[in-house]
């Protein structure tokens, strides 16, 4: 390239953003990062401020789930850096492309413990991916290149890039050269198809495991393929759900600790495990050395670090699923096992016969998810509204479900779900909440407000942190510890001081209605839905218990 | 308490010469569990490349750390010196 300028350091971020196709961040200003913010003046790029820097990384975090890119956030130094940090760990845990800036101390001042210093780069190491601080200008546009290149390549992960304030307002040269290119760190593939097509033909009772690393791949069309073709029964994780049409007949549910009892069940029988993109989670193992213990494993991935970490394979394919996998895609003749879990589906269906006047937390999402418009995009917190939501709510693409999978984050839905409404602006996205964690970043309803953005918030409210209520009544001996949440605020009236329509319903013969009205209504829109705070998810698998050991009841 | 079997390990690290390339790998080999028993640090300074030999002990497999230090954006490459015997060692 020919064409050079000359810009601040601050400049050149946006030009570099740019480049990388980035149209819209989230952040938050302050004195180390004013030259950027001042570079943002005069930028084509859209910033979107948030109220804590969290919720700017969280909305980063939804931003590149729900549309398959890179998000960004800003942040100043010190507490602004400091407070990335959740969502950093959160897109780390759960693999997603996110590019941190942050603002830092002059270099002059660097070590001095100035105001607002903190240590952030290293700080960084353990919830990133890769971070750079950038201490020569010259240095700038090579690194933020590097950024977007590592957030991407491999198994994705949030890159931070930490720049001093004098480098910002120091002038340089752009080159415009797109990438500097990393040196090639993908190792060859481990080439056991031979042994995986032995693997997979002498099977009688396959299941096909289904992770996050699907979506990330965008292999959902090669493993509909598979799944299809093959008719292998499968299962999924928590972050997988979307990549497996929720109406092949032989799809399970989730498996793991609140999985289905027919997912359960088939992964504790099968004699072939195929894992694809998934790491065999403690949340989805239950007691390790009992799961799926007759099964023969092969394992497809993008990083090696996820094959024999927790589970031996017995035929590895590492690299891009979505060229492996069709390698193994073939009929296979499993009729008695389709048929035996296909009854078994029928046999353990949900139920949402719920006796009295109350609303059932499982049967409203169920109406939410059968009355959304398609390619609905869902985000959750964490907690019980999290696992109802992935048990009885329908997804027809992984982007269309964001949760905090790895870190299981309170305080992600809401962040996440403004990112998601702006990187899709024509789709419905709905934040699936619980009354405690919708206050971990309530804040972000003036975001909301001050955009004007679409978001519809369902908020599942049983004046209780509703999972750890749960754990103390089951394996606390009923000892209800800081889990009682029955002074919170009025939440239509908190709505409504955001400008945001909000509704209270109490009784199930409300539901229907109240989620029509919700997603007929044009602008953003509260609905809270009060349950009794005695209602458990179930089933469940105690701690430290083999899967098909499952509570169902108390 | 059941004793536990530290096996030792010698590695020998590959390294591009940036910033906290050694903090990144001292707290990928602890938080993946390993002990450090003692290092040393060279840089090429034609080349720009660290030679890092550590010495380490878990009762985990090497293979675990040796994937993760891989993992490191800029590690060029991680090997187990089998010149130094392995060495086990019982705890309680």
């Amino acid at each position: 390239m020919t064409k050079s300028k000359t810009l601040t350091g601050g400049a050149l971020l946006f030009e570099v953003l740019q480049e990388h196709g980035v149209q819209h961040v989230f952040g938050y200003p302050g004195g180390a990062i004013m030259p950027i913010y001042d570079a943002l003046y005069d930028s084509d790029v859209q910033h979107y401020l948030c109220r804590h820097e969290q919720g700017a990384a969280f909305s980063a975090v939804g931003y590149a789930r729900a549309a398959g890119t890179v998000g960004v956030c800003l942040a100043t130094s010190g507490p602004g850096a400091t407070n990335l940090i959740t969502g950093l760990a959160d897109a780390l845990a759960d693999s997603i492309p996110v590019v941190a800036i942050t603002g830092q101390v002059p270099t002059a001042a660097m070590g001095s413990d100035a105001f607002q210093e903190i240590d952030i780069f290293g700080l960084s190491l353990a919830c990133t991916k890769h971070s750079f601080q950038v201490t020569d200008i010259n240095e700038l546009e090579k690194v933020l290149h590097q950024a977007f290149e590592i957030a991407l390549e491999g198994r994705h992960g949030p890159v931070l890039v930490d720049i001093p304030k004098d480098i910002q307002l120091a002038e340089v040269t752009q080159r415009l050269n797109k990438l500097s290119h990393l040196k090639n760190k993908v190792k060859l593939p481990l080439a056991d198809i031979s042994k995986a097509l032995d693997l997979l033909t002498h099977a009688k009772q396959p299941i096909l495991y289904v992770g996050g690393g699907v979506g990330m791949a965008n292999a959902v069309d090669e493993v509909r393929d598979f799944a299809e073709k093959t008719g292998m029964p499968s299962v999924s994780t928590l972050k997988g759900l979307g990549a497996i049409n929720p109406d092949n007949e032989n799809y399970l549910g989730m498996l793991g600790m609140h999985g289905t009892k027919t997912a359960n069940i088939a992964v504790q029988e099968c004699d072939l495990l195929v894992v694809v993109g998934a790491r065999f989670d403690d949340r989805v193992t239950g007691k390790l050395d009992e799961f799926a213990p007759n099964a023969k494993v092969i394992h497809f991935d993008i990083d090696t670090a996820e094959i024999n970490k927790r589970r031996a394979a017995d035929a590895a394919i590492l690299g891009d699923l979505k060229g492996n996998l069709p390698l193994l895609t073939m009929p296979l003749y499993i009729s008695a096992w389709q048929q035996r879990l296909q009854q078994m589906n029928t046999d353990f269906a949900w139920r949402y016969d719920h006796p009295g006047d109350n609303i059932f937390a499982p049967a409203v999402l169920k109406t939410v998810s059968d009355l959304m418009p398609s390619n609905t995009c869902i985000t959750t917190d964490v907690g019980q509204h999290q696992m109802w939501a992935a048990q009885h709510m329908n997804f027809d693409d992984p982007s269309n479900f964001l949760t905090s999978g790895g870190m299981g984050t309170m305080g992600f839905g809401l962040p996440a779900a403004i990112g998601a409404q702006i990187s899709r602006p024509h789709d419905t996205v709905i934040a699936v909440s619980g009354d405690g964690s919708i206050m971990m970043n309530v804040q972000e309803l003036a975001t909301i407000k001050r955009y004007q953005i679409p978001v519809k918030v369902v908020l599942i409210d049983n004046a209780k942190l509703g999972m750890v209520r749960q754990w103390q009544d089951l394996f606390f001996d009923g000892r209800l510890s800081e889990t009682d949440l029955s002074d919170n605020p009025d939440f239509v009236m908190l709505a409504t001081a955001f400008d945001i329509k909000a509704k209270l319903i109490t009784k199930k013969s409300e539901v229907k209605a109240a989620v029509e009205e919700m997603l007929d209504h044009d602008g953003p829109y509260l609905l809270q839905v009060k349950i009794d705070s005695a209602e458990n998810v179930w089933p469940l698998v105690p701690p430290n218990t083999a899967n098909d050991k499952m509570m169902e009841s108390v | 308490m059941n004793p536990v079997t530290l096996n030792k390990y010698q590695l020998i690290i590959m390294a591009d010469d940036k910033q906290v390339v050694l903090e990144r790998i001292l707290q990928v080999t602890r938080y993946r569990g390993f002990l450090i028993n003692g290092m040393n640090a060279e840089v090429n300074t034609g080349n720009n490349i660290a030679t890092i030999t550590m010495s380490v002990s878990s009762e985990r497999p090497i293979t675990l750390l040796i994937d993760q230090i891989n993992k490191l954006i800029d590690i060029k490459s991680v090997k187990v010196d089998n010149s130094v015997a392995q060495i086990k060692q019982h705890s309680a």
